[in-house]
Order: structure tokens, then sequence, then C-alpha cells
């Protein structure tokens, strides 16, 4: 079963990343749709990434931002003052991401830190951040610090298009699903989706709860960060406000919206949902501040009420049936 | 240098019971039905603009307006427990979390839509003036909203130790089970508990109004904010509660004036992190 | 007589003022069938809990052949091949039943060997026709079985089982107690079962232990223990077994 199911979800999956490697043909240089299209691929990566602490191993997570304005900080800065390329910044980044995130995280994992105050010492997490760059004047600060312009450099990760982003945050995309999809594999995902599921439960089948959460947290801060330093070179500056509680909430509901340990949930979510929000943003934004997210803000809640298993499970339903329809002919 | 410290404790210290009165309302809530309402500090922050709004267009005080914004909270409270929070009680907490947070979103949304982003305040209030101490001046509208508040407290305290639906709502946190046996009805509890918690932020509200002003996005401060302050009380201790909402905001007043006004809430969150590491049932907790 | 495989000695844990167990000792022999027994609240849970490393004694020692294993962390306790199911089963509700079960079978496999494992213990549960059904759309009887495979693809050489015949119909508990008899008999396994259903413990049971108020107050063979005047008053006189 699991194979016959397998292979046309392939062919699917290989049909929407050559329709997605295309798309900016179809637009041509409309910087507008780009943006909204790398956007959208960027809560797409950073809510992928989510789902192994939040949707695998049930963690709560709410510090997306803090691990992306790490991975941003290192990046910019190392580039600023050192010239340091972002293709090592980055990778330093997500390392300084995930060092800060296992500072963090063992105390709060040893202690038993669970659900509700997981997530809410997590959100304390990125305000603190974004107040400490904030008054951290050599590094942060109040003011944009601006990355070096360059019309056109591989090396520095500037351009003056946002198409070479859309492909990086594409290319992004693609890993993080991968590791999604092999770590939903491997003894780690069991490991995780059971402690998930019931903690005493799965550490009387001999799983290391504590070290599995953290490994688990470790691998989303470096997807995240990493994330963080391309999020840098893509709007030109580093800036406190990167550590963004709104947006690390964002992710989480974007996770849990794409159905909790779905591997492809958070991208339909985020496909979705950043592309109403958007897009509601471009039709009503001009006219009336805030009502764009209010009509945001109903959609998520009837979601939540009336899917509390995510879109995910619905689009499988949904393709389950084609497939079965498709195979019958 | 002492006293300026001193001056900022003092006036961090009353602004707290201002906190603890705002956590009250969430204890009721996440104490009794166990329900994780990120909203909370949105519901704050909309009373403050409510508070705003009557002051504004009905010219009634910032001090009653309570009188008003009261019933009008605990209707709104009711209202949100009926739609939205009664149908996540069987569900897991993240479907819980969502939901709420998308209340959050929703009311900041509609504050930012009806009232602009830019912050509110009201241009006086009935309290004038400052008193003065020693060498210290404390602003009179401060001390008079953390005597309403501690008085506020102490009133919930007697509703819920003294009258039935009150020990309701204390039996309903204490043991559903044992409480639906001896006929609480614990669906009109819940709503009561929901209703009361969302009402005490209406109190806050015209009281912050006093000295303060409003702006769509205070409401994840004073959620978050109000979770700290829970967290370090631990359900179930009203005196603790009060002892913590004190504690929170001398810290918060103390970092801003040591370190760095931007420092506020840094403390607070830092306070709240190791709260949660070193005491995950808070200072003054029962379960 | 064979060797011990678990000496508990003189273990008390406390809640705040309620003493779950008080100076509890007692001794579970190497391939014995052993049950303990006793009324709601008498701290056999509680036990178990201590046992696997789930609560922490506030003194007392539990030895494991002779090793103090005393306060380690439960994935540690397994690995020395120590593990129990749970009175209210604890269904990974979302996972299928072959996930669920893989999740104990890594404990000593990687690679293939894991399947082979679980399709093993998945037959010896008789659990293969659920195989790709969801742990949350599983009725009791087929879920108490689902706890027993997962906690036996770790291999355990000591099993600790909570009631686990609770709530399951003669013919349902028949089964199951032929699957622990047989678990006993060929894998060698140690079993430790906490129960309420006489039925299971009288026909299982080589050695018996009952515990009141977190306290032993006899031990025996099925047969001096129904006869036991003390445990008559404290939890048979009220008419458990008939």
């Amino acid at each position: 079963m699991g194979r016959i199911r397998k292979d046309p979800n392939l062919i699917l999956l290989t049909a929407l990343l050559g329709a997605a490697l295309l798309l900016p043909l179809a637009i041509r240089s409309n910087q507008y749709a780009l943006v909204l299209l790398t956007t959208i691929l960027l809560y797409g990566v950073l809510a992928t990434a989510w789902n192994i602490i939040g949707g695998l191993a049930g963690q709560l997570d709410l510090a997306a931002g803090a691990y992306l304005g790490l991975g941003a900080f290192t990046t910019g800065t190392l580039l600023i003052r050192w010239n340091v390329s972002p293709w090592l910044g980055m990778i330093l980044g997500g390392l300084v991401a995930v060092g800060f995130a296992l500072i963090v995280g063992y105390p709060l994992f040893r202690f038993g830190v669970k659900e509700v105050w997981y997530a809410l010492s997590s959100a304390a997490l990125v305000e603190v951040l974004r107040v400490t760059f904030l008054i951290w004047s050599q590094v942060g600060g109040p003011v944009e610090r601006y990355l070096p312009y360059h019309e056109w450099s591989l090396y520095h990760l500037r351009f003056a298009t946002y198409l070479p982003f859309f492909y990086i945050m594409l290319g992004m995309l693609v890993l993080a699903l991968l590791v999604n999809h092999w770590i939903r594999q491997s003894r780690l995902g069991y490991y995780l989706m059971a402690l998930g599921e019931n903690e005493e439960a799965a550490e009387v089948l001999g799983v290391n709860t504590q070290s599995c959460k953290l490994e688990a947290l470790a691998i989303y801060a470096f997807i995240v960060g990493v994330t963080g330093g391309i999020y840098a070179c893509m709007y030109g500056f580093i800036h406190p406000n990167f550590f963004s509680g709104p947006m690390s909430t964002e992710v989480a509901i974007l996770g849990i919206v794409g159905g909790l340990g779905v591997t492809y949930g958070p991208v339909m979510a985020a496909i979705l949902l950043v592309s109403v929000r958007e897009l509601l943003r471009a039709q009503l934004g001009g006219q009336l501040e805030g009502l764009y997210l209010v009509v945001y803000s109903v959609v998520l809640i009837l979601i939540a009420l009336f899917r509390p298993q995510g879109l995910g499970p619905l689009v499988r339903q949904a393709y389950g049936r084609l497939l079965s329809r498709v195979a019958k002919e | 240098m002492t006293d300026t410290l001193l001056q900022n404790l003092i006036n961090g210290a009353l602004t707290g019971c201002i906190y603890a009165l705002i956590a009250l309302g969430l204890s009721l809530i996440f104490g009794v039905m166990n329900v994780v309402n990120f909203a909370h500090g949105d519901f704050v922050m909309l009373s403050m603009y409510l508070t705003f709004w009557i002051g504004l267009w009905a010219g009634v005080d910032a001090v009653f307006t309570p009188l008003l914004t009261f019933p009008a909270l605990f209707l709104i409270g009711l209202l949100a427990y009926y739609a939205l929070i009664n149908r996540t009680l069987r569900q897991r907490y993240v479907t819980q979390i969502a939901v709420t947070v998308g209340l959050m979103t929703f009311l900041r949304a509609l504050t930012q839509l009806i009232w602009k982003a830019q912050p509110r305040a009201l241009p006086y209030s009935l309290i004038q003036g400052n008193i003065q101490i020693g060498p210290y001046t404390i602003l009179a509208s401060r001390l008079v909203s953390a005597a309403a508040s501690v008085l506020a407290i102490l009133g919930v305290y007697f509703f819920l130790s003294r009258t039935w639906a009150g020990r309701a709502i204390r039996a309903a946190s204490d043991d559903l089970d044992a409480a639906s046996l001896v006929g609480v009805p614990y669906r009109q509890t819940y709503a009561l508990a929901f209703g009361l918690g969302s009402a005490l932020t209406a109190i806050a509200g015209g009281l912050l109004m006093t000295f303060q002003q409003v702006d769509p996005t205070m409401g994840v401060r004073f959620g978050l904010l109000s979770w700290c302050v829970l967290a370090m009380a631990g359900l179930g201790s009203i005196p603790g509660l009060l002892i913590s909402g004190i504690i929170v905001g001398a810290a918060e007043a103390v970092g801003m004036s040591l370190w760095d006004p931007r420092a506020r809430s840094l403390i607070v969150y830092l306070l709240f992190i190791l709260v949660l590491w070193l005491r995950p049932r808070g200072l003054f907790g029962r379960k | 007589m064979s060797a011990p495989i678990l000496q508990v000695s003189q273990l008390t844990k406390r809640f705040g003022s309620l003493v779950a167990l008080n100076n509890v000792s007692l001794e579970i022999r190497e391939g014995e069938i052993f049950s303990i027994i006793g009324p709601n609240g008498a701290g056999k849970t509680t036990l178990f809990f201590n046992i696997v490393g789930l609560q922490k004694p506030d003194a007392g020692r539990v030895l494991f052949r002779g090793a103090d294993i005393t306060g380690k962390p439960p994935h540690k306790i397994c690995d020395l091949g120590i593990t129990c199911t749970f009175q209210v089963p604890r269904a990974f509700a979302n996972m299928t039943v072959e996930e669920a079960v893989r999740v104990g079978a890594y404990q000593r496999y990687r690679g293939r060997e894991v399947q082979r494992k679980v399709d093993e213990v998945l037959q010896i549960c008789e659990l293969e026709e659920y195989r790709h059904q969801r742990c949350c759309d599983m009725g009791l009887a087929p879920l108490r079985r689902v706890e027993l495979a997962r906690a036996l693809a770790t291999e355990p050489v000591l099993l600790l089982l909570d009631e686990a015949g609770a709530g399951l119909n003669p013919s349902e508990l028949a089964g199951f107690m032929e699957i622990l008899r047989r678990l006993n008999e060929e894998k060698r396994i140690t079993l430790c079962i906490v129960e309420h259903v006489m039925q299971m413990v009288m026909g299982l049971a080589q050695r018996i232990v009952v515990l009141d108020y977190g306290e032993v107050i006899a031990e025996g063979t099925p047969q001096e223990i129904s006869t036991n005047p003390r445990v008559i008053e404290a939890y048979l006189g009220k008419g458990a077994v008939c």
C-alpha cells in the first residue's frame, strides 16, 4: 500500500516542483509577484521546519523569530564587518541558532517545561532577543543596518532582483521537506511522534525524550537560522524587529493548520494562508488598515474550529479519492 | 540614585497591583477550565480602547467607565466562550491555542480598524496631581488604581469563597468530576469563569487608562505579562498573585531605571523563563 | 527456586502528606508470573512507576539482578530489560499500530531488523489485521494488545502489566491470558501483573503479593492468598472474588 501511494505522490511532487521552477517565467519580472511568491516559500520553509519540533514532537514552539533573527544577524554582521560571504554566513548563522537553542532548550526539557509553558517561554525568548539586540548597539540598535549593495554578486548574495531569492528559497523548501521526510522515516521520527503523543509511554519504551526533543529543536533551529541568513540578504538589511513575535506565532499557526506531523501540510497551509493574507492586504489594505487581518483571523479561527486535524488530511483524502478514480479508469 | 530607584520601585509595585488583577482573570480561565487563552492581553487592550471611547464620547471619567465596560466585557467574554472556547474544550491544546491566537489577531485587527494604529490617551482624569511622601512623588492616579485593583481582587476573593457561584467555580477547578457529581453545572460554570475573567480586564483597562496610553500592539505585552505573573504565583493562590504582580511590576521598573527604558519587558521575560526553569509550579502554587 | 530478577526493598513514596508506598519490599523471581493485587488506591500503579523510573522513590531501593537501578531514567531501565504497560491505555493515538510497535522495536534493532521484529510481535499479539489502523480508531481489546506489543518489541526480560485485563469480556480475556502464558513459557519473559480481574490473577500467577494502603499485607501462592484472613478482610471480603 505504501509503495503504490508513494509513487503517484512522487510524480505529483515532481510536477509541482517543475511548475514552481517555471513560475517566474510566467510572471516575468513582476517584482511584486516575485516577492509574494518568495514570501510564501519563506513561510513554507519555516513552517516545514517547525513541523519537526511542533508537529512530530508536539512541542508548541513559538520562537521561530528568535532563530530567524539570530541567523540574519550573524550573516548580516559577518558580511558588513568582515565581508564574509553569506553562503558561509548562513551556515554559521544556523549554527549560532542551534547553539542558542541548545542552551535554552536543555534546561527547559531538563526541568520538564511542557505544553503551554513551553509555548510561552519560547514566545518570551523572541521578545528577549528583540530587546537585547535593540539595546546592544554594537550589533543591533534601533536603526536598520544595510548590507553592501551589489547589482549582481553571487559572493555577497546580493541581487537587484528577487528572482535568485525565489530559487534559493525554493531550494531551501525542497531541502526542508527532504529533511522532514527523512526524519519521518527514521528512528528519531518515530521517537518524536511517540513522545508527542504521550511522553511517559514513550519513556518506558526506551525513548530518551529529553535528548530527542533537543535533537528536534536543533534541526529546526538550524534550518530556520540558515533561512534567516537568506532573509537578511533578500531584504538587504538587518533590524531587531526580525525577532518577530507575530511571525513566530504565524509559523506555528501554519504548522497547526497544515496538520500536525503531515510532511507537506505546512507548505499547503503557507500557500493558502499567506497568499490569502497578502491578497487581502493588497485588496483591502489601501482603504482600511487592519481589515485584511480581521478577515484573515476569521478564516484562521474557522479552520481551527472546524478542521482541528488541519488541512493536510483533508487534501490527502481528496487526493486519495482522485487517485482511486484514476486507477479505476 | 537610590532615590530614583526607590521612586521607580514604588511606581512599579503600584502598577504591579493592576497586573495582579489582570492575571487573576487569566487564572480563573486557565485554572478552572484549563483553557490556554492567548487573547487575554488583548481583552485588556480592548477594555482600554472602550474606556478611551466612552471617555471621549460620553465624557465618563476613566475611573467610572468600568461600570459600563465591566458588563460589556462580561458579555464579550460569554460570547467568546460560547462561540469559540466551548467548541475547543475537548480538543488538543494546540487547537485551543490556534483558536485563541485567531481571536487575539482578530481583536487587534479590529481595534486597529476602528481606532487606527496610533497611541490613544485620555486628556484628563478625575484623580489628578501627585502625592508627596518624603522625597518620593507618587502619581495620585497610580495610587488610586493600585488601591482599586487590590479592592477588586478582594472582591473576587469574597465572591469565590462566599457565594454559591464562586464556590462552584472553585470546586470545578479543584476536581471537575466531583463537582459535577454534587450538581455543579460545568458548562455554565465555565462560561461564568470565562466571562468574569474577561470582565476583570475591564477594571484593569479603566485603571490603566488613568495614566497610560493605549495602542493595538499592547495586547501581546499584557498577555505575556499576565502569564508571567501567573507562572510565578502558581495556580490557586490569590495573595500569591498579588505578590507576584508586585514583583513583576517592580522588576519592570528597576530594569527601566537601572539599565535602559527599553529593557522593561526584557527583565520580565527573563524572570518568567527563570521561574519556569526553577519553580514550574510557581512560588505560591498548590498544584 | 530460581534467582530473584527484581528486588524491591523498603520502598517509600509520598505525595505531600499522602503515603502512596510505605516500606514496600518484595521479590520477583526469574521466569515466574508474579502478581500484585490490592484495592483501589493501594499503591500498585505507584509501585510500577517507581520501578520503571517514571517516579523517583523517597526512600528504598530497587535492584535488578543485583544491580541498583533506583531512580534511573525510564529509557535506561527499558534498555536493561524492564518495561511496563499502562492501566489506562496510553495509545499513540495518531500513529498506526505498526508505527506504534516500531517505537519499541528501535530499542534493540536498526534497519531491516526493525521490521522483522515488528512483524514477529504483531503476530504474537494477533494484531496483523490491524497493522495499518490508527490507534485512535481501535476498540479496547485490541488496544490492550497494542500496548503489550509495543512493550514486547523492546524485548523485555521483565514485563510489568498494569490492569491489562480490565474492561475485557471473558473471551477476550481468555485470549489475552493465553498470549501472556505463551510469552512466559516460550520467551521466558518474567511477568508481573497488577490486576483487579481475579480470574486472570488466579489463572496465571504463581505467587501473589497483596498491597493495602501502600503496605504489603500478605504474600503467597494463589491458594494461600485466597484463604488469608487479612486479605479477606482488606480486600476479598468486599466480594471481589466469587
